[in-house]
């Protein structure tokens, strides 16, 4: 298949190399050029701005890292929008708001072409490893002809309805809820800690039964061993996904006091100058809030 | 081993037909005199009072739904405090408060007897079968001795200390992060519903990857089904542990807004009426606060 692809940051550039790997034809775009030169040297064509990778492309995918980057992708000039061939298909893979998924979808329907949003679940390696959770929404037929890079890019692809800003809301929902769960994880350290009880034992009657799954396992292990300085995803970043999810709930009409809750810890962790740790920091901040930092 | 039992609710019953079942000396008590007809006819000795009970007992265990039951047990007259011989142990098996524990723990001692706490982790279903989580704390001595009785009601025994309290407070913070991930699921799925997506998609989404445990499918398949009328632990429960969890977090100076999100919500859920619904009604609550039905 004929594939454009526009962002090649650390999850893009495994995505991308799986296209690749996949026999797919593939034009690659970054506004930072450098970032290209090992997917050239693979075999991709290096596109020149984004409507040279839109040029004559089935599906064009754009994964950048937040809201006013994927708009200016798209609506600004040149952008997918004003390039993209009548009938083709914007796969948006980004984690975007909702209100950011309705907009270009509106567009993209307004110029005939197609949009899917399909937010992806994993980290870097899972992305260089094919492995990626997608969660894909918009029209159907759209989605049928997405479905052999899903195929190349992830270890499953769930369909999430007709709507795109669905998938964007699932997304939102399961970053929301391991939110949730570390910050439950915090409360809880924190009060056993209080009891002079060592928190590895909590950790053990967790994970051994009800929450034996990576979200605690792995959140866990780092509150126990308070290891915030090995970041997989920054407090920031948390801070921005959980506004995202809290943006979506305003939208819908939607009470979210445990979001609330996240929202102020992380505040308070950002506040204290852990704003570039691991968002597991949470528990720390609440550890400190306890009076036991 | 001379043991006394008493509370033989759905959870008591079953874990004092294992330990009959291996051959110990059992007496059995229970304020509902019918729930000791089977138990005699299996062998045990039906006891007339607390103090009847007591009489020649090495362990006498207690398995009660709430504080003011095992104080009333304990301090009244010809309790537990006046009945237990000198040298033998008070095995507190149910969930109780940091306060009743504490005061338990200092009441055996004056009287020369032992407290070990030992809440357990699981359903009556697991009661039965003998596969139940142990938490214990107590001086070590004294857990020794009860460690016979451990292998034939738990599946695995986690020891968490010397100090009573310490049990006490490790299944208070595993019940809060349950609660905290049954109400996080509330509000996720009341998010994705307003968006117009299936509550199965983010069901499968949760489940196959970061939340791949029982608390996330158990709970999460209740919610999306509906099958609020099943009742395995009411809300009107939830509303004692959430208390007794709060109460904890008082005790020590730990602050717990997810605990109080929590409260709050099965607070509501009690107030529309759902009190002898599945604690996972509180999504139905949730739904319900955010305008959906």
């Amino acid at each position: 298949m004929k594939v454009g692809f526009i962002g090649l940051g650390r999850m893009g550039q495994g995505m991308a190399r799986r296209l690749l790997g996949g026999g797919h034809d593939l034009v690659v775009f970054n506004r930072t050029r450098e970032k290209t030169a090992d997917l050239a040297n693979a075999g991709a064509r290096v596109a020149a701005s984004v409507a040279d990778a839109c040029r004559d492309r089935e599906v064009v995918i754009s994964i950048v890292a937040d809201d006013t980057a994927v708009k200016e992708v798209t609506l600004g000039r040149g952008g997918v929008k004003s390039s993209l061939s009548s009938g083709a298909v914007h796969l948006v893979m980004g984690t975007h708001s909702v209100a950011t998924v309705q907009m270009l979808a509106a567009a993209h329907a307004e110029a005939n072409q197609q949009m899917v949003a399909a937010p992806v679940l994993g980290r870097p390696d899972v992305a260089a490893a094919g492995q990626l959770a997608i969660v894909a929404a918009g029209p159907g037929d759209a989605i049928r002809r997405c479905e052999p890079l899903f195929k190349v890019m992830g270890r499953r692809a769930f369909e999430a309805g007709a709507k795109a800003e669905g998938a964007a809301a699932i997304k939102l929902s399961m970053n929301f809820m391991l939110g949730c769960a570390i910050e439950a994880m915090g409360e809880a350290f924190s009060l056993v800690r209080k009891y002079g009880v060592a928190p590895h034992v909590l950790y053990d009657v967790m994970t051994e039964g009800l929450f034996a799954a990576p979200a605690y396992k792995i959140y866990g292990k780092i509150i126990v061993d308070g290891n915030y300085d090995t970041v997989g995803f920054t407090t920031l970043l948390g801070l921005k996904d959980i506004n995202l999810a809290l943006a979506a709930a305003d939208q819908a009409r939607v009470p979210m006091p445990s979001a609330g809750v996240c929202r102020d810890r992380l505040l308070g962790a950002a506040a204290h100058g852990d704003a570039e740790r691991d968002w597991s920091v949470m528990a720390r901040e609440q550890a400190r809030s306890s009076g036991l930092e | 081993m001379n043991v006394g039992f008493v509370g033989l609710g759905r959870m008591g019953s079953g874990m004092a037909q294992r330990i009959l079942a291996r051959g110990h000396d059992l007496a059995v008590y229970d304020v509902m005199t019918d729930r000791t007809v089977e138990l005699a006819g299996a062998g045990a000795r039906a006891a007339s009072s607390i103090a009847d009970v007591c009489n020649g007992r090495d362990v006498v265990i207690t398995m009660l739904a709430e504080d003011a039951h095992v104080h009333a047990v304990a301090f009244g007259a010809g309790g537990l405090c006046e009945s237990l011989p000198a040298g033998a142990v008070h095995l507190a098996m149910g969930t109780y408060g940091i306060a009743t524990i504490r005061a338990l723990t200092a009441a055996h001692a004056k009287a020369g007897q032992t407290l070990v706490a030992a809440p357990v982790l699981g359903r009556p279903d697991l009661a039965a079968s003998g596969q139940l989580g142990i938490v214990v704390a107590g001086p070590a001595d004294a857990v020794a001795r009860c460690e016979p009785l451990f292998q034939i009601i738990g599946r695995h025994t986690r020891p968490a200390g010397s100090e009573p309290q310490a049990a006490s407070a490790i299944k208070l913070a595993n019940n809060l992060v349950l609660g905290c991930a049954i109400e996080a699921m509330g509000e996720a799925f009341s998010l994705v519903r307003k968006y117009g997506v299936e509550q199965q998609v983010l069901y499968d989404v949760m489940t196959e990857g970061l939340f791949s445990a029982p608390a996330y499918k158990v709970y999460g398949k209740i919610i999306v089904d509906e099958a609020y009328d099943r009742a395995g632990s009411t809300v009107n429960l939830n509303l004692k542990d959430a208390n007794l969890i709060l109460a904890a977090g008082d005790i020590v100076r730990v602050p717990l807004p997810s605990g109080n999100v929590f409260r709050d919500r099965i607070l509501g859920a009690i107030a529309h009426g759902d009190g002898e619904k599945d604690v996972a009604a509180i999504a139905l609550e949730q739904a319900r606060a955010s305008g959906i039905k």
